[in-house]
């Protein structure tokens, strides 16, 4: 298993729990898909795996190790990736900036960030030719590429997404789950939050619905590809 | 007002070099202000007194210990980032991290406190006497028609170098990009493993630090003394504003401006009446563009 | 629960009640009798400074504490009232009585443009825009000594006697008096403007303009409204203030930034949004400063640190005091 949640309850306040007992695995190679109502707790969730809110109860481990109240930097050193809510690059500064940014933690290791420079400009060669340009300049699909690419720069085991396609026009709503199921050829655990069910359902390998801060269902995506209106129904 | 005067090409030019120089304390004072705000949101107003305590230093280390005058800006700077990253550590980030509505008023009514501490606390121990340095180099050039002392070039190139310095660095270096990252998207840089609160607190440093050396450097002009800090914490949010706030390389270009303005206005009107000019100037970009005259970003809402 | 229906009082009588009265007769006669028995320069001099300033502090209140609007170059608008009253007496005659109206007038003139002018602003914008006008009014005043003898200082009369009552130089008492009205005069009418329709419009645009907008208020309108009545109020109190004092210089010290923090100090210190706790904390910070004067400057320090120690842990200042002492 390559992360795991068990149990968690967390909340903002102690009166308000907004996930309760939430349990949930992600496999290597695979996209595991969160989906579910407004305020079903999918973003908190990710919140707390990334350490950003601390659980009351449970554990989530990575890798068999519990990884509870990391600092972000120690996550990345734990090959955790998060890709947040909404627009993230740095408009003012240049796409090749903005990846080394994303080479943060690496520090001084001259080496592993050219590796990593080459990999990313490899794979995403239209980043390569705007290198110098400010990431504020690019096109919305360009700009999401980006904060996908720099996600990679510390060649992450996981990566987690929290609505990639939030806020695109449709058209280029395409090409973000084109760029993950690529990220997901290469082999990376990836979870992500969805708003765009059906979107995400193209590409998911396993699927959780979360509602009210509760495990409703799961499984294998092709088993919710004909539950899915019924679903969709319980949340109205 | 004479009209030969005015259109008298030397004269014309050696006031323009002299609203330089000026413009060149005033782009130096702005800068840390402005790094400090863009980062942050902060306005400090004890910024006057971080330069107060850079003309102290200059005066330890050049008169009392007799060392060069580069030795007592290298103090001011490394005697005021430390002092700046324990205000921000200590005061500021309280704030911060708290982050409720209004936030940054409060800030700005903290850093009023500081300054009345500070100045009062100065008074206390050093007393409200003088101490400057006459001339930190003797002699003077002439460019042509126009001569100018070795003590104001000197001013205008170290000036000039600091800010060159301070561009490279946060152009370049990693702690730069850092900054400039938590600036644009504090959020997204967190996540990608700045410690964004390392970064506020060494900006806040930086910022002092240079006004700190602004003080150190301009001891001939404003000796040290506890309230020395007053004009230049002015001159300096209103170079910030013009420049529009938070943008460094328009803080600089501000302060040009506003050297030159004065210059000119000092030479034709009374003086005193530069600082009506100067309150006025800036009343008018917060009425038409409170973004700054040279920022066309509208990002952040007055 | 008895369902018998109990007429409804109005709403202001249903706060009046005993306590209430007890705590309002009490502090009516602190203020009026102690400097009366004290018969001492030293206390009345100190009550007038604390008097005037509570009520500077609380007119400060009226725009940071209800309006959310911070006027960081308020002495400016003190200066400006100051002079208004004191030039007409000088160069045309006006009696000071009528002067202190016009010196009302005048800032409720000045404080509608700066409304104007600084419509769009708000937060720390609005505070840089109002503290380089405070600063454009003090010089200049600086700058034209032709009419306002600048730096030298001008020597403004004593009120002129009204009703049999003297108000030459040496006679505090009533000078105290005198304040003493104006002050409750000032302060109640601004705690029954709090309580209308325009209080409420000013929270509201404390609180949050753009939802503010969406309910139909305008908050420029309001916002005028805020500017041009404190700075009226602020004016005519600048008015006793200068004939009080005798003479006005356009010193820094005396309608510059320092004076603006110390009226914000006694603000902050008092509570935001209470109006009644500036002049608690005006009596506290006033009468500390001038009963431990040979502290001298540390008395400032202290005071400093206060204003520090407030903004960190103590955000509603003393009326957070409140339930507790009073």
């Amino acid at each position: 298993m390559t992360l795991e949640v068990e149990g968690v309850t967390a909340g903002y306040t102690r009166e308000v729990p907004i996930l309760q007992g939430v349990d949930l695995t992600a496999q290597q190679g695979l996209v595991t898909v969160i989906i579910g109502p407004n305020g079903a707790g999918k973003s908190t969730l990710l919140k707390v795996i990334y350490g950003y809110l601390e659980p009351r109860a449970g554990d989530v481990r990575h890798f068999g190790k519990s990884i509870i109240g990391l600092e972000p930097k120690d996550m990345l050193n734990e090959g955790i990736a998060y890709l947040i809510q909404g627009h993230s690059v740095f408009p003012k500064m240049t796409v090749h900036e903005n990846l080394e940014l994303g080479a943060w933690t690496l520090g001084g290791d001259r080496a592993a960030v050219q590796a990593a420079f080459e990999e990313v400009y490899d794979h995403y060669p239209r980043l390569k030719e705007k290198r110098s340009q400010l990431a504020g300049v690019l096109s919305g699909g360009e700009q999401r590429m980006l904060e996908l690419a720099r996600l990679t720069m510390t060649s992450p085991r996981t990566i987690l997404l929290d609505e990639p396609s939030v806020g695109l026009m449709p058209k280029l709503v395409d090409t973000v789950y084109d760029e993950i199921a690529r990220l997901k050829e290469k082999k990376y655990t990836i979870l992500m939050v969805d708003q765009n069910v059906k979107k995400s359902m193209e590409i998911a390998d396993y699927v959780y619905v979360l509602q009210l801060g509760q495990n409703r269902h799961d499984g294998p995506q092709q088993d919710f590809i004909e539950r899915l209106p019924e679903i969709i129904r319980e949340w109205i | 007002m004479d009209l030969d005067l005015l259109l008298n090409p030397i004269i014309l030019s050696e006031i323009l070099l002299q609203g330089m120089v000026r413009g060149s304390m005033y782009a130096l004072m702005g800068c840390g202000l402005s790094l400090i705000f863009g980062l942050m949101g902060v306005k400090n107003f004890s910024h006057g007194e971080f330069f107060m305590l850079g003309t102290y230093m200059m005066y330890f280390v050049a008169v009392m210990m007799d060392m060069p005058f580069l030795a007592g800006i290298f103090a001011a700077a490394v005697v005021l980032f430390i002092f700046g990253m324990l205000v921000e550590r200590s005061l500021i980030a309280t704030l911060r991290k708290r982050a409720g509505r209004d936030w940054l008023l409060d800030a700005f009514v903290l850093t009023i406190g500081m300054m009345v501490v500070m100045q009062n606390l100065a008074l206390l121990i050093f007393g409200s006497r003088r101490r400057g340095i006459a001339r930190l180099v003797e002699g003077s050039v002439d460019i042509g028609p126009i001569s100018i002392t070795l003590e104001r070039l000197t001013i205008l190139l170290v000036a000039v170098l600091v800010v060159i310095v301070l561009w490279a660095f946060i152009k370049y270096t990693r702690t730069g990009k850092a900054i400039r990252a938590t600036g644009q998207d504090p959020d997204a840089a967190q996540t990608l493993g700045i410690d964004v609160n390392r970064v506020y607190t060494y900006t806040f440093g930086i910022g002092a630090a240079l006004a700190g050396i602004a003080g150190g450097l301009l001891i001939s002009i404003f000796p040290a003394y506890p309230t020395v800090g007053f004009q230049p914490v002015i001159k300096s949010i209103a170079v910030v504003i013009l420049g529009g706030l938070g943008n460094v390389p328009g803080a600089i270009a501000a302060g040009l401006l506003l050297g030159v303005i004065e210059a000119y206005s000092l030479f034709f009107f009374a003086a005193g009446w530069q600082n009506v000019i100067t309150a006025i100037l800036v009343v008018l970009v917060l009425m038409v563009r409170p973004y700054g005259l040279f920022s066309s970003a509208k990002g952040e809402r007055p | 629960m008895s369902a018998v229906a109990y007429p409804e009082k109005p709403a202001f009588l249903r706060e009046v009640t005993f306590w209430r009265v007890v705590k309002v007769l009490i502090l009516l006669g602190f203020l009026i009798f102690v400097p009366f028995y004290s018969d001492s320069r030293f206390i009345t001099t100190v009550f007038i400074s604390a008097v005037m300033f509570g009520v500077f502090a609380a007119i400060y209140d009226l725009m940071i504490g209800y309006g959310g609007l911070i006027n960081f170059g308020y002495a400016g608008f003190i200066a400006a009232g100051a002079y208004t009253s004191a030039l007409a007496w000088f160069h045309f005659g006006i009696s000071p009585w009528i002067g202190m109206f016009l010196g009302g007038v005048m800032c409720a003139v000045l404080g509608f443009l700066l409304g104007v002018i600084s419509l769009r602003l708000r937060g720390l914008y609005l505070a840089l825009m109002t503290f380089f006008v405070g600063e454009a009014i003090r010089f200049s005043i600086a700058n034209t000594p032709e009419y306002t003898r600048g730096m030298l200082g001008l020597s403004v009369a004593p009120l002129p006697d009204l009703f049999g009552i003297s108000f030459a130089r040496g006679e505090l008492l009533n000078y105290y008096y005198l304040l003493l009205v104006m002050g409750a005069a000032i302060m109640i009418f601004m705690t029954v403007l709090v309580r209308s329709k325009f209080g409420l419009a000013f929270k509201a645009m404390r609180e949050d303009q753009l939802a503010t907008e969406s309910l139909g208020i305008s908050t420029t309108r309001y916002k005028l409204y805020n500017f041009t009545i404190a700075s009226f109020l602020t004016g005519i109190l600048a008015g006793f203030y200068a004939h009080y004092l005798g003479i006005l210089s356009p010193t820094p010290e005396e309608f510059g930034v320092p004076k603006t923090v110390q009226i914000l100090t006694i603000t902050y210190v008092g509570g935001r949004g209470t109006l009644w706790g500036s002049l608690f904390s005006g009596f506290l910070l006033i009468g500390f400063q001038e009963y431990f004067r040979a502290l001298g400057a540390w008395r400032l320090v202290m005071f400093g640190a206060l204003l520090i120690f407030v903004m960190l842990y103590a955000r509603r200042g003393l009326a957070g005091l409140k339930k507790y002492v009073w």
